[in-house]
């Protein structure tokens, strides 16, 4: 039987094991204790007098700590126990695991309580396989303490576990032998550091104490503090509620602190994308403006330190390009990997432009888009210089790393996901129909940066005429008359790729296709061929290569359900935002915690419960910002000057909500809607 | 055979740098270590000026490494994050002027222009 999974995370930093806590590896999940891209625990498994332990309950107190209430022995002769084991663990920069051993009988018993602990110090990139390592152990019964030491060359990762009780230690765990008095108990503080030599000179040492201040104070306070700049939300639909303070949650454990910064910034989520992706965190941010402004002023700062300075074929590297994604495990610091800075996205660097902008209308902070000019400029330079690789003005994306670079560099990036209606795949370098809304709206966007805040009314013009050519261009191209949607793709000779996918709803939120074509985009969004009840499909279905539990051929993502919502009603069509946004919640009202990633794109009327694929990522930073947006589209959140504008369009049966308090120019300002039937009314920036 | 690190600061990063952001300012020290010596290299970066000297002096980036390490780099075949991440160099102080210091590196030799290196190789 497959077990159950259950992780808990700060940052970057997990720790993933089974029901009863224990953790073993396994190729199909990672498994273990994991920090900075590299497993530093991946065999944790206790027992008592050589028995496993039974789960009876746990308690996820909050993302960074749980608790197991154990047994020892099997479930079928648990009842009459005369011993049990409590587990709690919490994580920070370092992991602890106290170990309670609770003896129920009224005579004092003798117990031999053994952890067996190893390491492979795996990369995330090779769960699958691990390499053979040869850790070197070093076992100090005296200081209570096993080390795990793995070198290659000068690199150097090591795990410290040092027990607070006294112990035996041995190269392969340690062992305690213990007496508990009648109804007594005993326990010990099992602390694990995670040791980066180098890489910053940040020293990741800390010591229980301080874990223990940490996690008790720091980090509940630092959870309450965002939840509580948060706005409140009040609503007559009971479910809203726990799914918006858990979506907030998400977004608050899911930041981590880089080795070169110094504010936090969102990793992409659990399990597979606990690193930063210039993609995810941008797409979060935008998501999240109208909550917690305070993750993009970091991010932008961020991606601009770290934005292309030169040309490198391995990295997929040009000067301007912002960052794909960042990982400091062995496989990036050898090479083996791009991914010590990893450029393979053609999307990234026109949303760097259209996230700036889009920051600034909401919150007013001028310094940032004066202080990231020269990013800015950059990044608009390279939309023309390095992305148009046809010199037909489309933005294109081919990789120059052909042995581990990414193939579809946009966010559709499995291998297959850019085929045509009968399957085919285009050639590269590909042109995708959203890359070219991304483009037409940086360009409109950094125009009004130049004129307003640079000082460069040239280059604005310059961008607007660029911007309004690229339009035309794409209206003509992209169009496809017959089937009155547009075009997936160009391919490199300019003929259209004819698959109907969700791209469509991209091309409303930037704004760039003709009004008097709305019409027909936002039907094929809403009819049962895109829309599957739930969400609006990937791609959809009559199409050959349509598969439900294809990740970007037919599953629903609430990322980009959360964008489509938001395109449709920039263009008015508030009952059909409406059904998106109810749609997407109706996943999370029947799927406890956080809602996924992805979901499979069966029709709702068929399989009435939403569809979970075993590889999607939970909580994930844009699924959990995307629920945040999608409410903030329900109240028709804009920033329009120096005013919050409120335009509510609240799916039949939400009755009323209320979003107190939302952050902005304006200072602090109260939302409210009620549902009511929709009416339709065109609305054009 | 490429320039080493000492030929590449004094003739390639000393000078103007349009592509740096013209509010990236700070001082780093380059401890380039050769056996049993260590040679030190003071930069300046304001407002997209890079002035190179060899000489010794506090700054609030120091950057220490082999001098076959800071040859690699200026040679194009070693990335700086990777020399970091592989504890090759070791840094102190303010490391995002670490990332400025990339830039001054030269990509790897050979690179393409990305629509160079799409002409005629469609797939």
């Amino acid at each position: 039987m497959k077990q159950e999974l259950l992780h808990i995370l700060a940052g970057n930093s997990f720790a993933m094991g089974d029901a009863q806590g224990d953790m073993e590896v396994n190729p199909y999940a990672p498994i273990g204790l994991w920090s900075f891209d590299t497993r530093f625990v991946s065999h944790w498994v206790l027992t008592v007098d050589g028995e496993r332990l039974h789960a009876l309950s746990r308690d996820e107190l909050a993302s960074f700590e749980t608790r197991f209430v154990l047994v020892p022995g099997t479930a079928t002769h648990y009842v009459d126990a005369t011993a049990s084991v409590i587990r709690h663990r919490s994580i920070d920069d370092s992991f602890n695991e106290r170990i309670t051993l609770l003896n129920h009988s009224s005579e004092p018993a003798e117990f031999t309580v053994r952890m067996e602990i190893g390491s492979d110090f795996a990369d995330t990139a090779e769960i699958r396989q691990p390499a053979p390592r040869r850790p070197t152990v070093t076992a100090d019964s005296v200081r209570r303490q096993l080390r795990l030491r793995y070198q290659r060359e000068r690199f150097i990762r090591e795990t410290l576990v040092t027990s607070t009780e006294p112990v035996e230690v041995d190269a392969r765990g340690m062992t305690f032998r213990v007496r508990v008095a009648p109804n007594g108990e005993w326990h010990t503080d099992l602390h694990v550091v995670t040791i980066i030599q180098g890489a910053g000179g940040r020293d990741l040492r800390s010591g229980l104490e301080t874990h223990r201040q940490h996690v008790r104070r720091d980090m509940r306070a630092d959870l309450a503090r965002w939840l509580d700049r948060a706005p409140q939300l009040v609503a007559d639909r009971g479910s809203l509620g726990p799914a918006y303070t858990q979506a907030l949650t998400d977004l608050a454990a899911l930041r981590y602190l880089p080795l070169a910064y110094r504010e936090r910034v969102p990793v992409g989520g659990l399990p597979w994308a606990m690193a930063l992706y210039g993609r995810d965190a941008m797409i979060t941010c935008l998501q999240t403006l109208p909550f917690t402004p305070e993750l993009t002023p970091a991010t932008l700062r961020l991606l601009a330190l770290l934005q292309g300075g030169r040309l490198d074929d391995f990295h997929d590297e040009e000067p301007g390009k912002i960052l794909a994604e960042l990982r400091y495990g062995e496989a990036a610091a050898f090479g083996e990997q791009p991914t010590a800075v990893y450029y393979g996205a053609a999307d990234t660097t026109p949303l760097f432009v259209v996230l700036l902008d889009e920051y600034e209308r909401w919150t007013g902070d001028v310094e940032l888009v004066r202080q990231l000019r020269h990013p800015a400029r950059m990044a608009l330079d390279w939309i023309d210089e390095y992305g148009d690789l046809c010199g037909d003005g489309y933005l294109r994306y081919q990789p120059r790393n052909r042995v581990n670079g990414v193939a579809n560099q946009t966010w559709r990036n499995s291998p297959e996901a850019i085929v045509d209606r009968y399957g085919h795949e285009p050639a590269f370098p590909r042109a995708t129909c959203e890359l070219q809304g991304y483009a037409y709206d940086a360009k409109l966007r950094g125009a009004r940066l130049a004129r307003k805040f640079w000082d460069d009314p040239a280059y604005a013009d310059r961008l607007e005429a660029e911007a309004a050519r690229l339009r035309e261009r794409f209206n003509r191209d992209f169009w496809l008359p017959h089937r009155e949607y547009y075009a997936f793709a160009l391919t490199p000779d300019g003929a259209p790729v004819d698959a109907l996918t969700s791209g469509l709803g991209h091309l409303l939120f930037t704004g760039i296709v003709e009004p008097e074509r709305a019409d027909a985009v936002a039907a094929h969004l809403c009819g049962p061929d895109l829309f599957s009840g739930w969400g609006v499909r990937t791609y959809a279905d009559r199409q050959r290569p349509y598969n439900p539990v294809g990740a970007h051929l037919g599953a629903v993502w609430p990322s980009d359900n959360a964008l489509i919502a938001a395109g449709l009603r920039r263009y008015g069509y508030d009952r059909e935002a409406a059904q998106i946004a109810a749609g997407m919640f109706g996943v999370v009202e029947t799927l406890d915690g956080s809602v996924p990633e992805v979901i499979a794109g069966y029709p709702r009327t068929v399989t009435k419960y939403p569809v979970q694929l075993p590889a999607a990522g939970r909580p994930q930073s844009w699924a959990s910002g995307g629920l945040l947006m999608l409410l903030a589209t329900m109240l028709g959140l804009r920033p329009c000057g120096d005013n919050l504008l409120v335009d509510p369009a609240i799916p039949e049966g939400y009755g009323r909500i209320e979003l107190l308090d939302v952050p902005g120019r304006w200072g602090r300002a109260d939302s409210f809607g009620r549902a009511r039937e929709a009416h339709r009314r065109p609305r054009l920036r | 055979m490429g320039m080493s690190a000492a030929e590449y600061l004094a003739e390639n990063v000393a000078g103007g740098h349009p592509e740096l952001p013209e509010n990236t300012t700070g001082t780093l020290r380059l401890d380039v270590r050769d056996g049993g010596r260590t040679e030190h290299w003071c930069l300046i970066i304001d407002r997209q000026e890079v002035r190179v000297s060899r000489s010794y002096s506090e700054a609030e980036l120091v950057v220490r490494a082999d001098r076959e390490v800071f040859d690699r780099m200026a040679e194009g075949h070693l990335h700086p994050a990777a020399a970091l991440l592989r504890n090759d160099l070791t840094v102190q102080g303010n490391l995002r002027l670490l990332l400025a210091l990339r830039r001054l590196f030269p990509g790897p030799p050979g690179a393409r222009h990305p629509r160079t290196s799409c002409r005629g190789d469609g797939r």
